[in-house]
């Protein structure tokens, strides 16, 4: 079996040792030594206190840390060797890591850890950012307690976050992701969520694995499937949201990473999606979206000027994916002067979205290249999105959002005629 | 004298009878030959189409890129092309089969030499299409690359990848055609010293800014570490 | 009798209440003539002490703990004769008799409370504790707060409040008063002069009280009881002395003293840990508690046990593992008292007779001297419904006729109903019954003391834990010079791998006790045993 094969025969022994367990909290590293520990030792306060009774487990899955990663992970189990009574523990948790092969992973990763949930046969699992600093013990029980006693299959966060954070979630892949498959989901793409033991055991059974989304954007991957398999899903109000460090800054990956599994999801999934028209509302538990509002200063100018040397360089590659009219639109406002006249439109932005996604589904040129191309054009859309909301509240921001929403939700069958007809 | 002539007449004539009816049967079994290959090359055509339709072959070479190429040198589908391609070669190899069976001298020499020259041919012709994937793949991921992370002349520098990478191509079908060895070096060489030099003056005209910024980050880091934070945006 | 001195390491503690165990004259409650008669029982099971509770004369409100004459017998269970014939005979089979010292309160019966209490300056005044407030000793707890509301009781006769820690019905003594001590001295000798061998002295951390403390463990009552030590030693050595002290096992520890106090004392803290640890399936509770077990003076020993005649205390342990274990233990209402849970060992084990034999196997190879609550041994059950804790003190169930073979007497005039449920009742649980097969209870319990008989590696050994990763196996190498016993536990219900570093044993072979069957010899590499669920182990490990 496939899911066996990642595990080494070192881990294994200490599945073994861990046994059944209720509840698992899973951590991918890769170098986090500054900041794991703070994170391995919440979560460790987390299950003590909200869930003390239950059987506990907390996995790591490290893509081969050179630092103290792993020492710092195994440094929060409680046992009877490592003796300290003012923890007033019940029971023993392990705190277990494990080194999965081929180099640092987020897919490998995730695939450890839901592999490690289904021999443990854990009915909640919750995955946890090494890197989220603003974690407190409170996240550990609202990622889990939705699954473990909620009858939830998913859990989604919603996060207190600056109205400009997370710009490519609010403009693309949210929107997008409702669009496509009729579920608002705030953070399809989260560094925290929760699932079940089935939800993993469906998942891990896919043949996703194989493929590029099975190694980066495996996270979306388990989103769309959590929503494609008829799950029940939930979102959780955690607090604020983590700032992760300047990897997860580059675009390109991070685009890879999310439109490119929300692209490559619509593939097998066609029959399922294409016949959604509208969106549901996802339950929620402990409270909304919050938008926090101090001042940040964005140099906005960097975007414009790479949106628009982006436009006229990239003519012949976009010139394979989008339509005449779309082109010849994106050509005219980036010539217009910026900050005054400029605007990236809910409309036009939604059309070069599903232009993108038909013409990756037809393979017009390299998909890789595709989402790449998209990037640029993207920069020029957060601009916008940044000049129009300069001096919004949090609720008209959200409002915002919820007009693209549902903007993209109107012009979806456009994208149902581009995608069986020739280009 | 009239019976010489007679006698030379009838005598040349019945050589020429003789030697077309000689002939004629060779005809015969060249236009049979030839008429054969081009129903075995049709047939081979037939089923190797309906074979890299199976495999989906066309969506191989989308993958990679081919079609697009392909559709830009206005040539059909690649699974059209490499049906089309064998069903040539196979007919092609008959139709010399067939003229050798005509026994014209020096023809079977031609024939021995086109049959060894084949492969070749054919490795050639894939490392050319091969060259022009890759340097129409390379080229475009150039391009944005450069876009995305902000680069001065991305189109130069996508161009420059193209005319290596094609350079390189050609220089590779030449070597294994076996033409001219050494003036292609020569030809390789200027070539390349011609892109060399455009490229080190397009850098020099268009890479001011970027040496500029260069310059700049490395004797006023704080500066720029100002500039960068104002846009630490994360996108998720 | 063998004259060890440290008889008590080596014992197997059988504790029984006189009144519960055999009726021969018919009048409903058991009397010493029965327990005489059953001592071929006991002696078959393979005990060598019975811990007797308390058959004083008393008004009988806190199960003999109100002792109303210390130097006699209640009526109801015989006569001084029958307690010395009973005593001849349990020594004839090499069964030593622990009798009740309940040094810190008497029944208000008491003659001497009486007395007491007829004036302010009746000589007997000063025995008690007498005060004209209820303010003095603030703060210090209330031991029956299902009862209780304050340790002072107002005296209508004298006018003046008493003190007492436990019902209001039991004053406590004055250890402070000299005549008080010399008279309890004079108790201790009229029992040891009949021959009894050891003393269980109850309730012994509240003798004496001072101003500002928790009257707790207070060095006064080390002092009281050190001198009662020194005395019993100098004029009768080999006696025993075992403390009730619900204490943390720090606190507890000086009650040895430096082996000038007490011989022995009940570990009250691991008996909840080892119920927690079960039910947890996971050994933590357990080796944590024994980590943080004081080691103890070479002639001292713990008393271990798994339930008795008290409720299943939980006053030591934290707030955690005591709504956890009501959670799992009594979930019924009916099932608590005070802070604990009235309940006997079968029912708190679902009447699972693998877990049964787990903890009784537990309870037998840890280190300490176990004490086996009469009845558990063929896992009778409780009934919630009796008041206080008479849950646990139904009569012992001797076969499936009349009254359980307990009592010729009619049903209706036992001192407390009998079991009747088809599943715990005298016809489905009763001596006779199990005597018949080899695969009963008490069969099985017969084997496993005899087991533990076999060697004084267990009463006597020390303990090292081995920690393997699988948490649910609890495996512990008891050493004694050169022998050495292996235990291994599985605390889960689902079967288990473990290996085990048994490096410092290389090269010895692993004999079973029970089949006596040879196991691999221990090498280099981890020792792997596989545990069917609740199964354990003991090895001895043999050089050959």
């Amino acid at each position: 079996m496939a899911e066996e094969s990642i595990l080494t025969d070192e881990f294994l022994r200490q599945l073994i040792d861990v046994g059944e367990a209720d509840v698992l909290v899973g951590v991918p590293t890769y170098n986090n030594a500054a900041t794991v520990g703070h994170v391995v030792q919440t979560i460790r306060a987390g299950l003590l206190k909200y869930f003390p009774r239950e059987r506990a487990v907390i996995v790591n899955a490290d893509g081969g840390s050179r630092d103290e990663t792993a020492n710092l992970v195994r440094g929060a189990s409680i046992n009877d060797l490592q003796h300290s009574t003012d923890l007033n523990a019940l029971r023993t948790l392990h705190s277990i890591s494990a080194e999965y092969a081929g180099g640092p992973a987020t897919g490998t990763a995730l695939r450890t850890i839901l592999a490690s949930a289904e021999l443990l046969r854990v009915s909640a699992c919750a995955v946890v950012s090494p890197e989220s600093t603003t974690i407190g013990p409170e996240w550990i029980e609202r990622l889990l307690r939705p699954v473990y006693q909620g009858n939830f299959d998913f859990v989604t966060p919603l996060y207190r976050r600056h109205k400009f954070d997370g710009l490519l979630m609010r403009n693309l892949v949210y929107p997008m992701t409702r669009a496509f498959y009729g579920r608002r989901v705030r953070e399809p793409y989260a560094s925290e969520f929760s699932f079940s033991g089935s939800l993993a055991s469906h998942f891990l059974a896919q043949d996703i694995w194989v493929h590029e989304v099975g190694h980066t954007g495996t996270e979306i991957a388990l989103t769309m499937s959590a929503i494609t398999g008829g799950f029940r899903l939930a979102q959780s109000f955690l607090g604020v949201k983590p700032h992760l460090d300047a990897r997860s800054a580059d675009l390109v990956a991070a685009m890879r990473q999310t439109v490119g599994a929300l692209f490559w999801s619509l593939e097998p999934n066609f029959s399922l999606w294409s016949s959604i028209r509208d969106s549901q509302p996802v339950p929620t538990v402990g409270g909304e979206q919050e938008v926090t509002l101090e001042p940040l200063r964005v140099n906005r100018k960097r975007l414009f000027d790479m949106f628009r040397s982006g436009v006229a360089e990239l003519e012949p590659v976009l010139k394979s994916i989008l339509s005449p009219p779309t082109l010849a639109e994106l050509q005219r406002i980036a010539t217009l002067a910026e900050e005054d006249d400029f605007c990236y439109g809910d409309e036009l932005w939604a059309r070069t979205v599903y232009e993108f996604a038909a013409s990756y589904h037809k393979a017009v040129i390299s998909r890789d290249h595709i989402i790449q191309a998209l990037a640029p054009l993207y920069r020029g859309r957060a601009f916008t999105f940044l000049v129009e909301n300069r001096e919004a509240s949090g609720e008209q921001v959200e409002q915002n959002v919820e007009n693209f929403c549902l903007t993209c939700e109107r012009l979806k069958a456009s994208l149902l005629e581009l995608w069986n007809g020739k280009k | 004298m009239r019976e010489i002539i007679v006698h030379e007449l009838t005598q040349a004539t019945q050589e020429l009878v003789r030697e077309f009816a000689r002939f004629l049967p060779r005809l015969m079994v060249m236009l049979i030959v030839v008429l054969v290959g081009w129903m075995i090359a049709f047939l081979v055509k037939a089923i190797l189409r309906s074979f890299l339709r199976l495999i989906k072959f066309d969506k191989l070479s989308e993958g990679a890129g081919a079609s697009q190429l392909l559709s830009k040198a206005a040539l059909p589908s690649s699974t059209e092309l490499v049906s089309r391609f064998a069903f040539w070669t196979a007919w092609l190899g008959f139709i010399l089969v067939g003229v050798s069976a005509l026994g014209i001298l020096g023809m079977q020499e031609y024939v021995t030499r086109f049959f060894v020259f084949l492969p070749r041919l054919l490795v050639a012709l894939i490392f050319l299409f091969i060259g022009l994937l890759a340097a129409s793949f390379f080229s475009r991921a150039a391009l944005l690359w450069a876009v995305n992370t902000d680069m001065p002349s991305p189109r130069l520098l996508s161009s420059a990848a193209r005319v290596l990478i094609t350079v390189f191509t050609a220089s590779a079908v030449f070597e294994e055609l076996g033409l001219a060895d050494s003036t292609m070096l020569f030809a390789f060489a200027i070539v390349m010293g011609a892109v060399m030099l455009g490229l080190a003056i397009a850098f020099g005209l268009g890479g001011q800014d970027l040496a500029k910024r260069f310059l700049e980050a490395r004797f006023a880091p704080e500066k720029k570490e100002g500039k960068e934070r104002e846009d630490e945006l994360s996108p998720l | 009798m063998p004259q060890d001195q440290l008889w008590y390491k080596d014992a197997i503690i059988y504790q029984v209440h006189v009144r519960t165990f055999y009726d021969t004259n018919a009048d409903g409650i058991g009397d010493f003539g029965g327990l005489a008669q059953k001592l071929d029982y006991l002696q078959e099971l393979g005990v060598n002490a019975i811990w007797l509770m308390p058959f004083f004369p008393s008004p009988l409100r806190d199960d003999g703990y109100d002792i109303a004459e210390y130097t006699s017998v209640h009526a109801s269970y015989g006569n001084l004769d029958d307690f010395k014939t009973f005593l001849k005979a349990a020594h004839e089979r090499g069964i030593r008799v622990i009798v009740e010292l309940v040094l810190n309160h008497t029944s208000d019966q008491h003659p001497w409370f009486q007395e007491s209490r007829k004036s302010r300056d009746n000589p007997k005044r000063g025995w008690y504790v007498w005060s004209d407030t209820d303010t003095r000793y603030q703060g210090v707890r209330i031991i029956f707060v299902d009862t209780e509301l304050s340790n002072w009781a107002w005296d209508p006769v004298s006018k003046e409040y008493y003190w007492h820690r436990f019902f209001s019905h039991q004053p406590d003594l004055n250890y402070d008063n000299p005549a008080v001590r010399e008279e309890m001295w004079n108790v201790v000798k009229f029992w040891v002069e009949l021959g009894v061998d050891g003393f269980r002295l109850d309730a012994v951390p509240y003798l004496v009280e001072r101003e500002g403390t928790s009257c707790e463990n207070l060095p006064e009552t080390h002092a009281v009881l050190k001198e009662l030590r020194a005395k019993l030693d100098q004029h009768y050595p080999g006696k025993m002395l075992l403390a009730e002290a619900n204490q943390w096992p720090a606190d507890l520890r000086a009650y040895f003293g430096d082996g000038d106090e007490f011989h022995m004392a009940f570990h009250f803290p691991l008996m909840p840990r080892m119920f927690m640890g079960l039910k947890l399936e996971d050994r933590k509770p357990i080796t944590e508690i024994l980590k943080q077990t004081p080691s103890i003076p070479p002639p001292c020993q713990w008393c271990l046990f798994l339930r008795n005649h008290d409720e299943l205390t939980l006053e030591m342990v934290t707030d955690v593992e005591r709504d956890y274990m009501y959670d799992q233990y009594a979930r019924d209402k009916h099932m608590r008292i005070n802070v604990g849970i009235r309940r006997r060992l079968a029912p708190l084990l679902d009447n699972d007779r693998r877990r049964i034999e787990l903890m009784n196997g537990l309870l037998l190879s840890l280190p300490g001297t176990p004490i086996i609550y009469y009845g558990d041994e063929i896992g009778m059950g409780d009934n919630i419904y009796l008041g206080d804790r008479n849950g646990v003190r139904t009569p012992m169930q001797w076969d499936g006729g009349w009254n359980g073979g307990f009592s010729a007497a009619d049903p209706e005039s036992l001192y407390s109903p009998l079991m009747l449920n088809p599943v715990y009742g005298f016809q489905a649980v009763n001596v006779q019954s199990q005597k018949r097969f080899d695969h009963s209870l008490l069969s099985w319990m017969k084997r496993i003391i005899k087991v533990r008989k076999s060697t004084p590696v267990f009463g006597r050994g020390s303990i090292e834990f081995l920690y393997p990763a699988n948490h649910r196996i609890l495996a512990y190498v008891r050493q004694l010079d050169k022998e050495s016993i292996l235990v291994v536990n599985n605390l889960s219900s689902t079967a288990q791998a473990v290996e085990l570093d048994l490096r410092q044993f290389k090269g010895k072979i692993l004999i079973e006790m029970f089949g006596r069957n040879i196991f691999p010899r221990v090498g280099e590499l981890p020792y792997l045993l596989t545990l069917g669920p609740y199964q354990f182990y003991w090895f001895r490990l043999r050089k050959i």
